[in-house]
């Protein structure tokens, strides 16, 4: 019988006494590798929202805060000045759209003039947020999302739909974003998942192309090729993207100038995303931004939601890379006190090995692949918790960590030209929250064999202590017994 | 050959201090069989793991073959025991949750003897001892005391030692066994030259051996052997 044998051996001579060792180790090392799993899903979110939006900033027309504001739009003028602050990289302007069903705009319109109620902001120019007047335009599409609570409230105190006297009201929708873009990004600046389809080619020129959020599409019926109308001008669906959220789907890409023309405000920008060359230059970079731009006419601001996510990401990371040490070294003590334990119940018999010739490093390396046997059986049932667990506490913990920067997040950003959108879109970084619990903990094998390495590598030091102990005793204790 | 050389061991008790074994020198040339006689907490045992080396003297050595085992450092004492030593305890010793057979084979595995050929000589051994071949694979704490002692016994030849320190060899065995143990012990002296030194009460087998010691108060005394020598002629 080899020296393993006789280890996984004497793993098992006390059936009751391994099965509350492993349950223990197993639940130990479960949490070990579920917060290791989570560490990184967060770390590689964090990762990803730096490499997209950590030098981005945002310029928006100054005033347009919240549900208050007024201010000028901005202008291609000011993107041009905006492009010659030094270390800017890139700006790309957008000019905002809201989109509305013409079918249930009509309905919407039949029905106030039935009941006398209306507010006064449901035909064309509903004030946004900015104080300005968002071009809402009609549209062939149907939004894939409905308004909910918040959005017909939302429309409602617009003036939507009215929202005086008891009428019951009808379940509205939401209206459709439409952006018209100066490049192939998005609203935050990152750059589109276009996944089918291609993009819009010159985003300089007026194109009757269009890109749309996947949901969007599917609500519709529609594919690459299909062709909807925005104010009865047909477009054609060129590429599909995903945005990752379903109200960041239930929207529109065309390019700039179309969206400016659509809007009847060419030359106008709704915001300005403005990318600088390098994380260390984008402090220094907003300060020229502001001063080039004047703070009486532009807002820069550096996505502070996301900065919010990225930090409240940061803290959940290293809460659970804290938590995975302690996991593991309880791992590790728990393997400590069993096998001291186990030493000082076999002098015995370890003293019979030395006495029949067994040399200290053989009955050393005998505890140790014992302790090794506990922790692959401790792992096993760690790993098959850490699977199925590892999610829930990756949400537990941002849920229970980033509640500050989610309610900071819930703001809708201010309006442009276009005006920003309310009933549960979010501005351009509205997203964030959505971004926070997009993170997915999945338990992949690297990561998972990983951590086990880490378990062993703790329980051989865990062993080792003991394994050493039993270089003292003395065979004579055999004897000393009789 | 092991030369004992006024071997001294005491022990603390309290105030009182023990003399288990005092000064005791003897020689034995090599293939003897020799036996130590006394009564109990004499020493015997004490004398025993002295000459094994599992416990060391408080003055005095032990040479075996021309090297004192007080010279040598904890590994190679280990390395003497492995090689040149087979005990019998008088409480067998064996590896509880192993089978008989895994417990022959140990100190094999220790001196680095391939599985095959230990598994081979492990039952070799233990049919020399009558153990029931249909015994050997089971487990130690299901076998009877007496099978346990022919385990411990075969345990102790395993590495074919030079020298066997026999705590009560035949302590739980029958008569009919004991004779058996009594006879393999025997020709093991005589037939492989091995010296062989039992610690017992058991008159028959004292008398059966070469030398016989007895033990009183932590002094060695070598006894006649008129009737070893009465027994022999006959």
């Amino acid at each position: 019988m080899s020296v393993l044998a006789r280890s996984v051996g004497n793993a098992f001579r006390n059936k009751v006494r391994t099965a509350a060792v492993v349950a223990v180790l197993a639940v130990a090392i479960g949490l070990a590798l579920a917060m290791l799993v989570a560490n990184q899903a967060v770390g590689a979110k964090v990762q990803e929202l730096n490499a997209s939006v950590g030098t981005v900033l945002t310029v928006n027309p100054a005033g347009g805060q919240g549900f208050e504001g007024g201010g000028e739009p901005l202008t291609a003028a000011q993107a041009a000045t905006a492009a010659a602050v030094p270390n800017v990289s890139a700006v790309v302007g957008t000019s905002s759209l809201r989109l509305r069903n013409a079918a249930a705009a009509a309905a919407q319109a039949a029905q106030t003039a039935q009941t006398g109620q209306g507010g006064p902001g449901n035909q064309t120019g509903q004030a946004g947020p900015g104080g300005q007047a968002a071009a809402t335009l009609t549209t062939s599409l149907t939004a894939a999302v409905d308004a909910g609570t918040l959005g017909n409230r939302n429309q409602q105190a617009n003036g939507t739909t009215g929202s005086t006297g008891t009428t019951r009201q009808p379940v509205r929708s939401l209206p459709i974003t439409a952006t018209g873009i100066g490049a192939e990004v998005d609203t935050t600046g990152k750059g589109l998942n276009i996944t089918q389809g291609t993009g819009l080619g010159d985003y300089s020129a007026a194109s009757t192309g269009a890109l749309l959020g996947t949901t969007l599409a599917e609500k519709n019926n529609l594919s690459i090729g299909s062709t909807f109308t925005i104010n009865d001008q047909t477009y054609t669906v060129t590429g599909l993207f995903d945005a990752g959220t379903a109200f960041g789907n239930n929207a529109v890409y065309i390019t700039l100038p179309t969206a400016q023309t659509l809007a009847g405000t060419p030359g106008e920008l709704s915001s300005m995303i403005v990318t600088v060359n390098s994380m260390d230059n984008v402090a220094a970079a907003k300060t020229a931004l502001q001063a080039a731009l004047g703070s009486d006419k532009a807002d820069v601001t550096q996505g502070q939601n996301l900065q919010t996510a990225v930090s409240s990401l940061d803290s959940v990371k290293n809460i659970s890379f804290i938590a995975f040490i302690a996991a593991l070294g309880t791992a590790g003590l728990i393997i400590l006190l069993i096998m001291v334990m186990l030493v000082r119940e076999r002098r015995r018999e370890i003293g019979v090995l030395k006495a029949i010739g067994a040399p200290n490093r053989t009955i050393g390396l005998q505890f140790v692949l014992e302790a090794l046997v506990l922790a692959a059986l401790g792992s096993a049932f760690g790993a098959a918790i850490a699977s199925f667990a590892s999610n829930g506490i990756a949400s537990a913990l941002i849920s229970s960590n980033t509640s500050t920067g989610a309610a900071t997040t819930g703001r809708g950003f201010p309006g442009g030209a276009g005006g920003a959108f309310q009933g549960g879109q979010r501005g351009p970084f509205g997203g964030a929250s959505q971004l926070l619990n997009s993170v997915t903990a999945s338990a992949s094998p690297g990561v998972i064999a990983g951590g086990i390495a880490a378990v062993f590598g703790v329980a051989i030091i865990g062993a080792l202590v003991p394994a050493l102990l039993t270089a003292r005793i003395r065979p004579i204790e055999v004897l000393r017994g009789e | 050959m092991i030369e004992v050389k006024n071997l001294v061991r005491t022990f603390n008790s309290g105030d009182r201090t023990i003399k288990p074994v005092n000064d005791v020198s003897f020689v034995l040339e090599q293939g003897t069989l020799a036996s130590i006689v006394g009564k109990s907490g004499s020493g015997k045992s004490t004398l025993l793991s002295l000459l094994g080396a599992l416990d060391k003297p408080t003055s005095g050595d032990v040479v075996v073959d021309g090297v004192s085992l007080a010279s040598l450092p904890d590994s190679k004492l280990t390395e003497y025991r492995r090689r040149d030593i087979g005990f019998v305890f008088q409480q067998f010793n064996l590896i509880p949750n192993l089978s008989a057979v895994d417990n022959v084979m140990l100190p094999m595995e220790f001196a680095g003897v391939r599985k095959a050929s230990r598994l081979e000589r492990a039952k070799e051994l233990l049919e020399q001892v009558q153990l029931d071949p249909s015994k050997h694979d089971r487990r130690i704490n299901r076998l009877s005391g007496g099978e346990q002692q022919r385990v411990a016994i075969a345990r102790a030849l395993a590495n074919e030692p030079k020298l066997i320190l026999a705590d009560e060899p035949t302590g739980n065995l029958d008569e009919q066994t004991g004779d058996h143990i009594i006879e393999l012990l025997s020709s093991l002296s005589r037939d492989h030259n091995t010296t062989i030194l039992v610690v017992t009460h058991d008159r028959v087998l004292a008398n059966k051996t070469d030398r016989r010691f007895r033990l009183q108060q932590g002094k060695l005394t070598e006894e006649p052997a008129r009737e070893r020598a009465v027994a022999a002629t006959a």
